[in-house]
């Protein structure tokens, strides 16, 4: 095909989107709420599983010890959970252990007190489990153990952590597959109006021999378009969002939340919303196809 | 050029037959008129010559082809070599006269530069020269046929199919039309016309196929309108 072929499908293509601008940007705004909406999902997906590989690092859940509890008692106690088989690592840390991390941990803060003589902290198992979403069940069934005086797993933190995403993946996923469709209805409903517009060029083009994809390589194009536009806007947006909240995360010196770089996450979200916004719009661009561009 | 064998083309079942064991051979150059009253199957001839429908029984052969049985990519390629031209124009009525004709071209892939040499020409042989950038609204019904006539031979194709192309023209204009699709011919594009004009086709003496209820019951060289039976 030569230049003057290119030049033609491109400005009919732009032709097409102009005329037809209203359509066309409720079109292209639907693959975006849809793509804004998968985007936000995404990140906040990633940045969750990010963040439970943190939590899985670190001690998940600390079961202390009943002062009471003798020897014979503790060592029965630590069996039992290391018999569990969700657990995957016990680990026995002593009052003393306690009380000479702290220390290190405040630094000289607690110098002259003598440890030795009055300890209050218990002695306790540290467990790490299989699978941390079995972490919330797990505390609940050690607590009931002969021995322990309490359980603690980052109390809250995990559970809500687990509750909100699950929510979220069900409710965001729905309303996406809705949006999805509406979009993909939309733009064939927008090209459609565009090949009404156009009849009498089609007809033309018919006669005069033009070939299928030369018809409609333009409508393929105002979808392609709609599609990419719809993602790329999506992206901005995100990419925006996401670069603040860091900043906040930073600003306010929240450690314990691990946010995902910047670039990771958008290369990420990239991967998936252009090829989609794109697949909208084709999609769109095919189910408008009828009879009528065919020579 | 085009030969239709026992050719028969029915539009439905229950309906009609439109058009009847069919039979002709038209050479190539040659000038031929389809005449025959309203309803006889003229349309349905040309429609199926250019395959914008299958016959149903029978066989049309053109470039000697069978475009019944021709697969729908190789369309397009038919359809180059054969140039339309309509009652009612059909032309990009927004648009002028010079994108009227290039359109026919650029969307059959002719180049930038073919498109800029052949347009003027051809609006030339039509008589349109100065009129190029007109508007198509702002021009008469005859200079609107004349640029369907340039678009028609813009992409040099070997035959001219003009259904009732003087069918919206006054008598003078469609004279100077008729005269125009003769010029054409006499350059050796085969030229094919379906028409009621009486007066035309008495006067130009070529060959006539004379259609009657999808029936071709005359086919004469050098006849007249009503020279038939
Ligand atoms: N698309 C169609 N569907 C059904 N019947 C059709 C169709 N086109 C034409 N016919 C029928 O086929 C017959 C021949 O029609 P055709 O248009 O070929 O006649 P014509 O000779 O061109 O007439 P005119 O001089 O009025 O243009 C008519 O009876 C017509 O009603
Ligand atoms: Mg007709």
């Amino acid at each position: 095909m030569f230049i003057s072929g290119f030049i033609y499908i491109l400005g009919e293509t732009l032709k097409g989107l102009y005329r037809n601008r209203w359509m066309c940007i409720t079109s292209t705004g639907v693959v975006m709420v849809t793509l804004l909406m998968l985007g936000l999902f995404m990140l906040v997906n990633l940045n969750v599983r990010h963040i439970t590989e943190a939590v899985k690092e670190q001690v998940e859940m600390v079961v202390y010890i009943n002062e009471e509890a003798d020897r014979a008692a503790v060592e029965e106690l630590g069996r039992k959970i290391l018999g569990h088989r969700e657990v995957a690592r016990v680990e026995y840390v002593s009052s003393e252990e306690h009380m000479g991390r702290l220390q290190q941990q405040l630094g000289g803060m607690l110098e002259g007190y003598d440890s030795a003589l009055d300890n209050p902290l218990l002695a306790s198992f540290e467990v790490r489990t299989e699978d941390p979403e079995a972490v919330v069940r797990l505390a609940d069934e050690f607590e009931a153990y002969p021995g322990v005086a309490a359980v603690f797993y980052g109390q809250g933190y995990v559970e809500n952590l687990f509750e909100v995403t699950r929510v979220v993946q069900v409710i965001g996923l729905a309303l996406m597959v809705g949006l999805a469709v509406t979009a993909v209805f939309l733009i064939s409903h927008t090209i459609k109006l565009t090949v009404m517009m156009r009849k009498r060029e089609i007809t033309i083009m018919k006669y005069v021999g033009a070939t299928n994809w030369f018809i409609r390589w333009p409508f393929l194009l105002e979808g392609l378009l709609m599609g990419l536009v719809g993602a790329a806007l999506p992206l901005g947006i995100l990419n925006y969002l996401y670069g603040s909240s860091i900043e906040w995360v930073d600003v306010n010196e929240l450690m314990f939340i691990n946010l995902l770089p910047l670039q990771t996450v958008m290369a990420e979200l990239a991967i998936y919303l252009v090829p989609l916004g794109t697949g909208l719009g084709i999609l769109g661009s095919m189910l408008s196809m009828g009879r009528f561009l065919r020579v | 050029m085009v030969e239709a064998k026992n050719l028969c083309m029915k539009y439905g079942k229950g309906k009609q037959l439109a058009l009847e064991n069919v039979n002709f051979f038209i050479d190539r150059g040659e000038f031929a008129f389809f005449v025959g009253s309203s309803g006889a199957g003229k349309s349905t001839l040309l429609k199926l010559i250019i395959r914008e429908i299958k016959p149903t029984e029978g066989v049309i052969k053109v470039f000697n082809r069978d475009v019944g049985r021709l697969p729908r990519h190789r369309l397009p390629y038919l359809r180059r070599n054969i140039g339309m031209v309509f009652q009612d124009f059909r032309l990009m009525e927004e648009r002028s006269v010079y994108d009227n004709v290039a359109f026919a071209m650029i969307v059959t892939g002719s180049s930038r530069r073919e498109v800029k040499r052949r347009v003027p020409h051809v609006l030339n042989l039509v008589g349109l020269q100065d009129k190029a950038k007109a508007k198509i609204t702002d021009l008469s019904g005859g200079e609107q046929q004349r640029v369907g006539l340039a678009r028609a031979i813009a992409n040099r194709p070997a035959m001219i199919i003009a259904d009732e192309p003087t069918g919206n023209l006054d008598p003078g204009t469609a004279l100077d039309i008729m005269n125009l699709l003769r010029s054409i011919n006499l350059r050796g594009t085969t030229v094919l016309v379906a028409t009621h004009n009486r007066d035309i086709v008495d006067r130009f003496r070529k060959r006539v196929l004379y259609l009657e209820n999808g029936k071709l019951v005359g086919d004469e060289q050098k006849g007249i309108y009503t020279n038939v039976h």
